[in-house]
């Protein structure tokens, strides 16, 4: 019989340690004990053997960090692995119930935004692996020992890319239940469980006693096999060997504890042996088997945020969409992101539970745009993110890349839309809105929609797709038009919840459409849908009377528990005026800094007094270039030349550079329709291998308010792009940082190539180690030491 | 919630560059409170260290580990470590939160950035000064004295040698720090280092700025002009 199908039906047991007994057998440290696949077959044959002899139904090949940063002949030694564990089983007569497992370990790296392996790449080096160990007849993969759920997640979309064989993923968490990375047990099952993992679990980090509230917790939540493989407790060295503290009885003795709580394939880890696993099967195999559960919870999932929906309503902002919003499109077109991630952090600081993510615009790259929004958003936010897009290629974009499970926006019940939409979900797991309309258009009724969504579940069920993770729009429609459409939405919602036991989800604000004072529309009618059922409201969190309209429902429904969120947002409300009085105690703050002028404002680097003070000076007609030129950038010039000269430091430079950048933002929004000024344009970029950039936003800041089109290329960029840059964009001064000795040797790459590829182009370079000996080494055009240093050697090039 | 480290003010405003010339506005000060306490609250510190027995000759260093004898090649470590038999080697890290905190700000105001970025380099330094703390005084007892931290990168002891410090500790797995191709930790506040065990009390607590490759160009130096 098949793996998949004994798993989950009856006990079915792990193997133990592998690097204690290499290290008895020889082992030296820093020796790659998968060179011993090729070099010591007979061990490595043995090793396999024990475990099939103890009773093990899985016993890993000897492949944990078989990847290409170790090895360059991965499948060389990852077929000679599964050759070895497939020779020990058939020795040890275990061929009718027993697997040979590809075991698959982290790859040492850290992916990106935290570390500088990319997601896509990190499923190339999985593919390798698990392609060769299919390849030479394995018959499960098993990812363990992970750490991060997003470098779970590379494996596991590799392993069924590169083949059919089950799929077991087991974690390591904390004491605390916490992935390194900072993900809890239950995003971490929620974001397997959608990417169709066959059996969860943990390993490794403790022994069985320290592992048991977790592995309760993992019962709780997860619906598939749960796989429990500690450790033998905690590591000690005695003669210079490491020995563990729990022994087989016991092992196997709090091994049954755990089996009790309803887990289903139990194992060792590290310190373990043969005969803690056979001891363990004795004791286990004598208790009652439970099948796995199916558990009923709908959760939305960042890599360190659990959303939980039908709970209480979520929150999903809807800022980051470009609909109706000339900033945003402004923002797309030249792709200031930051502009986005500001919208991120004030939705996330409003009380949001999810961001909306929507980058469609005609004249972009919608794919492209995608997949490097989430991936920044994700880089700075805990939030979970719903990814909106019609076009299916920039689904699977963000699909892929996404650090978790999210929510997608939206499949609808067009036969084709269904097709091309809910395999991908299928593969990469998400919760997916449902919006009930067809080939015939929008019914009318809310009986026409709950048809149309009945379809929409049993299309899912045709796909694998749980009923739990279709959420239905009720789909609002402004009651300017159709004096009926309020009601009809809400009785789709109260349908959704009544009729098929669902979740639901509105565009709330679009009832309003064309009215006058929306949000008091809006905000009654977001309680009513909320009272009919609604599980997820899309609104913007930043406007007051929605978010009262939310807190004040669930302090109504006990879903506040000690009312602390409702006490918390409004103990300084002041009655009448419909907002938090903590928006009034800046404005008072504001007040005491009203009389500074612009130049002082950016001079005491007060951010808001500056925009404030500019928006004044243009409003009474003065020319926006006489006011930069006049106060603007005089004022920046005292701080910097105060600077240089030691008497301002650092922070207070910043803090005026932040001033000067929003008043610019006032001068910029002014004149969004006339051409700008610019100095010049600067490329800057963290050079490859290096991932410091404070100093280089640094610069950034001082260049685009000394007047420079700044094209920031990050951290870490590779020669080739920041010279494809130069070219394109026809680059006049490149600027350069490294923090790092280690890394200034890309530096010089980079101004090699620059000098091959286009001469002429002026680089300046910096960061904390670098020094004018080094720049002239490695053939710079100039050394600043800092931003101010920058500033005025672009200004000597420019002419300015 | 509780502090997780305890990080000095004084720290963060000396990793800002404050000398005590320059005044701390109020506005400032509010803003390092904030970015102490976020830093302070969300931070998850680990540390993994191990003991072993050492030889030290003019020019080198080997560390006799369970399975392999480690050679570092490097005067200044050698004088750091003269005259002890057995050392500790260590790694710590804060987590990957103050990272992100960083990134965070830096989308809003570079200052707020700079700021986040002197809370998270004072709050690895306060961890590991309370371990070091807490090993000297364990030492002590046994009349055992130690040395000041020294780690791969100073000197000149190679930074390549970080690729020792994590097999032998194990760091990856056990306290979640990794090395990218150039050598870096991530998440980025984190330490690597090695930590002399002597039988002698000796003068000076620090090595002073000589060893290190920042000698001459440091602002933090109090070696400085």
């Amino acid at each position: 019989m098949g793996l998949r199908e004994r798993l989950g039906k009856e006990w079915l047991f792990c193997d133990g340690g592998t690097g204690s007994i290499l290290q008895k057998l020889g082992l030296k440290g820093g020796e790659l004990p998968e060179l011993w696949n090729l070099n010591r077959p007979d061990d490595i044959k043995n090793l396999n053997k024990g475990y099939f002899d103890a009773g093990s139904n899985i016993v890993n090949t000897n492949t944990f960090g078989a990847n290409r940063f170790k090895f360059d002949n991965v499948p060389e030694i990852v077929a000679a692995a599964v050759k070895l564990c497939q020779q020990a089983r058939k020795e040890a007569g275990r061929e009718d119930d027993a697997y040979v497992a590809i075991d698959v370990g982290p790859t040492g790296k850290l992916l990106e935004p935290m570390g500088d392996l990319a997601f896509n790449d990190a499923v190339e080096v999985f593919k390798e692996i698990i392609k060769a160990g299919a390849e030479a007849g394995g018959d499960v993969v098993v990812i363990e020992t992970m750490s991060d759920s997003y470098e779970a997640k590379a494996a596991v979309v590799a392993a069924h890319e590169v083949c059919d064989l089950p799929v077991i993923v087991t974690m390591v968490y904390d004491e605390t239940g916490k992935l390194l990375t900072g993900g809890g047990v239950e995003g971490t099952v929620a974001m397997l469980e959608g990417l169709k993992v066959d059996a969860i679990g943990i390993n490794c980090g403790f022994g069985p006693k320290q592992m048991l509230p977790i592995a309760e917790r993992l019962v709780k939540c997860c619906s598939l096999p749960i796989v429990v493989n500690p450790n033998a407790g905690l590591p000690r060295t005695e003669n210079g060997q490491t020995v563990y503290d729990v022994d087989p009885e016991e092992f196997a003795e709090i091994m049954g504890e755990i089996a009790k709580l309803g887990v289903h394939v139990m194992g060792g880890c590290c310190g373990t042996t043969p005969d803690h696993i056979s001891t363990m099967i004795k004791t286990v195999k004598a208790l009652p088997f439970t099948e796995p559960k199916t558990k009923n919870f709908t959760y939305v999932t960042s890599f360190a945020d659990c959303v939980e929906i039908g709970r209480k309503p979520v929150v999903i902002g809807e800022r980051i969409n470009p609909t109706g919003k000339k900033k945003l499109q402004q923002a797309l077109r030249d792709n200031n992101i930051d502009y986005l991630l500001t919208e991120a952090l004030n939705q996330e600081a409003a009380g949001a539970d999810i961001l909306d993510v929507n980058v469609g615009l005609p004249e972009i790259d919608e794919p492209v745009m995608m997949e490097s929004v989430v991936l920044k958003i994700q880089s700075i936010t805990n939030l979970p993110l719903q990814l909106d897009t019609t076009d299916i290629e920039a689904l699977e974009r963000g699909l892929r890349i996404y650090n978790g499970k999210p929510m997608v926006n939206s499949v609808n019940g067009k036969i084709e839309n269904i097709e091309a939409v809910m395999p991908l979900v299928a593969k990469y797991g998400g919760v997916l809105v449902g919006l009930p309309l067809d080939e015939d258009g929008i019914p009318a009724t809310s009986e026409g929609r709950l048809a149309v969504a009945k379809r929409i579940y049993e299309a899912a069920d045709k796909y694998g797709i749980p009923r739990k993770d279709i959420v239905i729009d009720g789909l609002a429609m402004t009651i300017s038009s159709d004096p009926d459409s309020a009601i009809a939405t809400l009785d789709t919602v109260k349908g959704v919840r009544d009729i098929y036991n669902g979740h639901s989800i509105l565009g709330v604000s679009n009832i309003s459409f064309g009215l006058p004072a929306r949000e008091l529309i809006n905000s009654y009618f977001l309680a009513m849908a909320m009272q009919n059922g609604l599980s997820c409201a899309i609104i913007n969190p930043c406007n007051g009377p929605m978010m009262a309209s939310v807190r004040s429902f669930n302090a109504l429904m006990n879903l506040d528990p000690k009312l602390e969120e409702f006490i918390g947002a409004y103990s300084d409300y002041v009655p009448g005026s419909g907002v938090a009085a903590s928006s009034g105690a800046k404005a008072s703050s504001a007040s005491t800094n009203a009389v500074l002028t612009l130049a002082e404002a950016i001079e005491r680097g007060v951010t808001g007094r500056a925009a404030e003070a500019m928006k004044e000076q243009l409003d009474s007609g003065r020319d926006s270039l006489e006011i930069i030129d006049a106060e603007l950038i005089p004022a920046l010039d005292r701080v910097g030349k105060g600077y240089e000269a030691g008497t301002v430091f650092l922070p207070q430079l910043l803090m005026s550079a932040d001033a000067a950048k929003a008043a610019f933002a006032v001068v910029k929004e002014a004149m969004s329709d006339k051409p700008r000024n610019i100095k010049g344009r600067v490329i800057l970029a963290t050079v490859k291998g290096d991932i410091h950039d404070i100093g280089k936003n640094i610069v950034k800041v001082m260049l685009e308010n000394y007047g420079y089109d700044v094209i920031d290329l990050g951290k870490d960029v590779p020669p080739e792009t920041i010279v494809d840059c130069a070219i394109e964009n026809n680059i006049e001064v490149v600027g350069l940082s490294a923090l790092m000795t280690t890394t200034v040797a890309s530096m010089e790459d980079t101004i090699k190539l620059l000098r091959e590829k286009k001469p002429g182009t002026k680089v300046v370079v910096g960061g904390a180690v670098m020094t004018q000996e080094y720049a002239d080494k490695i053939g710079a055009d100039a050394y600043a030491k800092d931003a101010m240093g920058t500033v005025r050697y672009c200004d000597s090039v420019f002419g300015v | 919630m509780p502090l997780c480290v305890d990080i000095p003010i004084k720290e963060v405003q000396r990793y800002m560059g404050y000398h005590g010339i320059a005044e701390v506005t109020p506005d400032m000060q509010e803003r390092i409170n904030k970015a102490i306490d976020q830093v302070g609250t969300q931070s998850h510190p680990r540390i993994i260290l191990k003991e072993f027995a050492i030889e030290v000759a003019e020019r080198t260093v080997v560390i006799h580990a369970e399975s392999e004898n480690l050679v570092l090649e490097s005067e200044s470590l050698a004088r750091n470590l003269s005259g002890c038999l057995r050392a500790i080697l260590l790694a710590a890290t804060i987590g990957p939160s103050c990272d992100m905190l960083v990134r965070r700000a830096s989308v809003t105001s570079a200052a707020d950035a700079a700021i986040y970025q002197a809370a998270g380099a004072a709050a690895i330094e306060a961890f590991l000064d309370s371990e070091n703390d807490r090993l000297k005084r364990e030492y002590e007892k046994d009349n055992l004295y130690l040395r000041p931290r020294f780690s791969p990168g100073y000197g000149d002891l190679k930074l390549d040698h970080q690729k020792d410090w994590f097999r032998l500790l194990d760091i990856s797995k056990q306290i979640g720090i990794e090395l990218t191709d150039s050598l870096l930790m991530v998440p980025t506040k984190s330490v690597t280092a090695i930590i002399g065990i002597g039988g002698d009390v000796r003068p000076s607590g620090c090595s002073g700025c000589k060893d290190c490759n920042m000698h001459g160009k440091c602002e933090f130096s109090s070696e400085k002009g």
